[in-house]
């Protein structure tokens, strides 16, 4: 990117938070978010990623009303069924109904994507603002923290956590989350050092505003829009590694429907009744790639780049 | 737009190039490889000429049989150990003075051709076979089972390694107890000459000559015990038909032909692998790829596409052991009788082995199989009646219900092929009477270790029977003298160990078969374990392996097996 180009983003950008501009239109007609919501509206990618993460959403709330069965209730005469009118995606080998799982499990694995990824955000934005604003010793500390972090494959480290706390889905939540604290933390932090040299912060030092005031009124707002960008895409990160804990044994404990547990559960089963991985494997993959698509089409909308 | 399109393409094409590759290598390469194989194996000479690529070939020529399991021995030091993983894997490498029968626990002639028994039942004399020879070269005779049995017996002996952890609790459970102990019935061994030897015994042992034929009692090197010190259960020599070569902890075990092995023309295959894959479904296709030539563990679910498979063959070992929710009686909450009753009456046994043995089980009310002497068929048992469970848990005073850990095996056992299964079925059971149950993993050998050091609450095991006596159940399992070692239930009762030491001595069988099922009759009342199902575990193995044959025992020698054309 370009430092042209870049002071025309933050220019566009900036124009709403620091309100000196007078003609009320004017504003509208620049809105960043408003024009982003338009584009994105435009992109049928990311319009079908929306409808896919919807559906599991609203089947996740209304699960326990469209099925009759419970998540963990047992038929075993029933073991093995093949997808029919009574189950309609089958069952699994203690013949529990595999579509009441996958509505409870979308509750898991959304709640936990959601959870771990608010997490990241919270505390790795924050590091990231402290990181980049203040310099110095502070960042050198932050950022060689945020390196060690990195050095690691992601799902090793999030085992490692788990290893730690032991398996239960609250510490893979906690796992997922502190694997993407440095993510957010350093893409922040780059931000935070180009916003930090733009005139209008050095307009507001030399106004006497305090650190907190820059940081909340202007330095944070105009970072927001990679933020979003890369939490969206985090979302579907953070389910696969949720799955992949799950899968592992050290995410949900049984019996609770969690996708990845039911992949690892009925992986004896994939010649005998395929059905048992398909499901719960089609679920992880739509709600990943829903995510994706989102992320992708966000990542348009709010990069002027791609304005025509 | 674009962009995506153009990755999606180019994903789709790169999978059809991997499936493409995929197919190539199973369809085309393999079968070659196969044909290749078998003709050399049959006949050297004439392939060779034929073969394209000599090398590689000489080495398919070989009789390589490759054993699936899945899990690995815990040691190759056999009396050291109960698991079963490592009595398969030193029943090859080891010989004991007697054994058992290729499919029954009849005993045959094993490094002793011949035995005879004194009329008081107190002198048992072997006859040893001659021109014997361990691996290391050295000679096998009477001085070298003198030192063996004097090795288990005695915590001091120069090699029993007690300093380093090692402790023979099986041979204080089938000999009653170790040198100095009053119950140890082993009073003195001669050595009558190099070929002879004679164990008195201060009482009589009903089972002694089923102990002999055992393969925790097989006969190792002296001289590679004073070779290894310690490490024998890494390095292991024998007499059997083969010899150690290898061991990669948790992958395989390489075991080499014995050319000197003293049974004529004896064993037919050159090497033996045992492979570890933990999982099931995976084993099965290895088998099917040609990986593995035999697996155990077979999913009973399995059973039935395996049996109408071409080139791949099922088979069955006999009903000899038994899966059970064990409680560590101990231990709160669990040492509440009421409570062990309750849980026992509301598992649904009939379910699990209707659900999950696929026909390949019984369930189970006493903790030794139908079939053994002393199976006591008038117990009771627990019927699946939570009306009763749950009245029985308010008297235990657990009315508003509590929460108990349920740990469960990480691996696939004869007796239970897919714990976690079963477990997930318990904790549903258990719920329906206000128990939570929270499931716990571990591997397999913390597992062993921990269940040992009484950490659980309840746990699941099994066991199977090794030489076709009752005592090895429930002596084992139940009686005070072995808590922490085969009793992971921490089960003392002194009445159940008086009827059960009992029975060891006397050497009238239907006296021992009175003095057991009264025992049951006890154990059943105290509810430690909940015994589940007697299972007959399937095996499979491709058609061109000959001569196998499962032994009720788990255990049995490859020294027959071929592989054919």
């Amino acid at each position: 990117m370009s430092t042209e180009e870049k002071k025309q983003q933050s220019e566009e950008i900036d124009s709403n938070p620091v309100q000196f501009h007078e003609d009320p239109e004017e504003i509208q007609a620049i809105s960043p978010w408003r024009d982003a919501f338009r584009q994105l509206r435009k992109s049928p990618l990311a319009i079908t990623g929306t409808v896919i993460i919807l559906f599991f959403l609203i089947l996740g709330i209304i699960a326990p009303f469209i099925t009759g069965y419970g998540y963990d209730e047992q038929f075993l005469k029933d073991r093995l069924t093949p997808p029919n009118s009574d189950y309609w995606l089958g069952t699994d080998d203690v013949g529990r109904d595999i579509f009441t799982r996958i509505a409870y499990g979308a509750r898991i694995s959304l709640a936990v994507g959601f959870f771990a990824i608010v997490g990241a955000l919270i505390f790795g934005t924050f590091l990231g603002i402290v990181s980049g604003y203040f310099g110095k010793w502070i960042d050198m500390l932050i950022s060689r923290i945020f390196d060690i972090l990195l050095a690691f494959p992601s799902i090793l480290l999030a085992i490692a956590v788990v290893a730690i706390l032991g398996p239960s889905l609250q510490n893979a939540l906690i796992a997922i989350a502190i694997i993407n604290i440095p993510i957010f933390g350093r893409l922040v932090r780059s931000k935070v050092i180009s916003l930090r040299e733009e005139e209008y912060i050095l307009a507001a030092k030399a106004q006497g505003l305090k650190n907190g005031r820059i940081i909340f009124n202007h330095i944070l707002p105009n970072s927001l829009a990679p933020i979003i960008v890369q939490a969206t895409l985090g979302f579907g990160t953070a389910i696969l590694e949720a799955a992949a804990l799950g899968f592992l044994g050290l995410g949900a404990q049984p019996p609770n429907p969690e996708w990845g547990k039911m992949l690892a559960d009925s992986r004896d089963f994939i010649q005998l009744a395929p059905w048992t991985l398909i499901f719960p494997g089609i679920s992880i993959m739509l709600v990943v790639l829903g995510f994706n698509l989102i992320g992708d089409g966000l990542r348009d909308a709010l990069d002027p780049k791609m304005k025509n | 737009m674009k962009k995506f399109s153009f990755l999606f393409i180019m994903l789709l094409s790169f999978m059809l190039i991997l499936a493409a590759c995929n197919d190539e290598s199973g369809e085309t390469e393999e079968p070659s490889d196969d044909e290749t194989g078998e003709q050399e194996s049959g006949t050297d000479s004439e392939s060779e000429s034929e073969s394209e690529s000599e090398e590689a070939d000489a080495e398919e020529g070989e009789q390589v049989l490759v054993f699936g399991r899945g899990g690995d021995s815990e040691s190759l030091d056999f009396a050291s150990t109960t698991d079963g993983e490592s009595s398969r894997v030193t029943k090859q490498i080891y010989e004991s003075l007697l054994d058992f029968d290729k499919e029954s626990f009849e005993v045959v002639p094993g490094l002793a051709h011949d035995w005879e028994v004194s009329d008081d039942g107190l002198t048992y004399t072997f006859y040893l076979e001659e021109g014997v020879k361990f691996h290391d070269g050295t000679d096998f005779n009477a001085e070298a089972v003198k030192t063996n049995f004097e090795r288990w017996a005695d915590p001091e002996h120069e090699y029993a390694f007690t300093e380093e952890g090692y402790t023979y609790a099986i041979y204080g459970t089938m000999f009653g107890g170790f040198k100095g102990d009053e119950d140890h019935v082993i009073d003195e061994i001669n050595v009558v000459n190099d070929h002879e030897i004679e164990f008195v015994l201060k009482q009589p042992l009903g089972f002694f000559l089923q102990n002999m034929a055992m393969s925790y009692f097989a006969i190792t090197s002296p001289a590679a015990l004073e070779e290894y010190g310690p490490a024998i259960n890494e390095n292991p020599v024998g007499t059997g038909p083969f010899k150690f070569e290898s061991w990669t902890r948790d992958d395989q075990i390489v075991l080499e032909k014995n050319e000197d092995y003293w049974k004529e023309g004896l064993p037919k295959l050159d090497r033996v692998i045992f492979e570890v894959i933990p999982d099931n479904s995976a084993r099965l296709i290895a088998l099917r790829s040609g990986e593995l030539d035999i697996m155990d563990g077979l999913n009973p679910d399995d059973a039935d596409i395996v049996e109408q498979e071409e080139g791949i063959d099922l088979y069955t070992r006999a009903e000899n052991n038994f899966g059970y929710l064990g409680f560590n009686t101990q231990k709160a909450p669990l040492d509440n009788k009421k409570l062990r009753q309750a849980i026992n009456h509301a598992v649904d046994r009939e379910a699990i082995a209707d659900a999950l043995y696929n026909g390949y089980a019984v369930p189970a009310k006493n903790p030794v199989p139908p079939s053994y002497l002393g199976y006591n068929d008038e117990v009771e048992g627990y019927e699946y009646d939570l009306e009763k469970a749950q009245e029985l848990l308010a008297e235990a005073g657990y009315a508003d219900g509590l929460e108990i850990d349920l740990w469960t095996m990480p691996v696939a056992r004869p007796y239970m092929p897919d714990p976690e299964t079963v477990a997930e079925i318990i904790q549903a059971d258990l719920s329906q009477i206000g128990i939570t149950v929270n499931i716990v993993r571990e591997e397999w050998a913390p597992y062993l270790e921990k269940t040992s050091n009484g950490e659980q609450e309840m746990f699941m095991l099994g066991w199977s029977g090794t030489n076709g006596d009752p005592d090895y159940f429930l002596s084992s399992l139940l009686h005070g003298d072995n808590v922490g070692e085969g009793n992971r239930t921490f089960y003392e009762n002194e009445e159940v160990n008086e009827l059960l030491d009992q029975a060891k001595v006397s050497i009238d069988q239907d006296e021992r078969a009175d003095l057991y099922k009264q025992a049951q009759v006890l154990i059943s009342e105290d509810s430690p374990m909940v015994t589940l199902v007697h299972s007959r575990p399937v095996l499979a193995a491709a058609s061109y392996v000959e001569n196998y044959v499962p032994h009720p025992s788990t255990s049995e020698s490859l020294a027959e097996v071929e592989l054919s054309n």
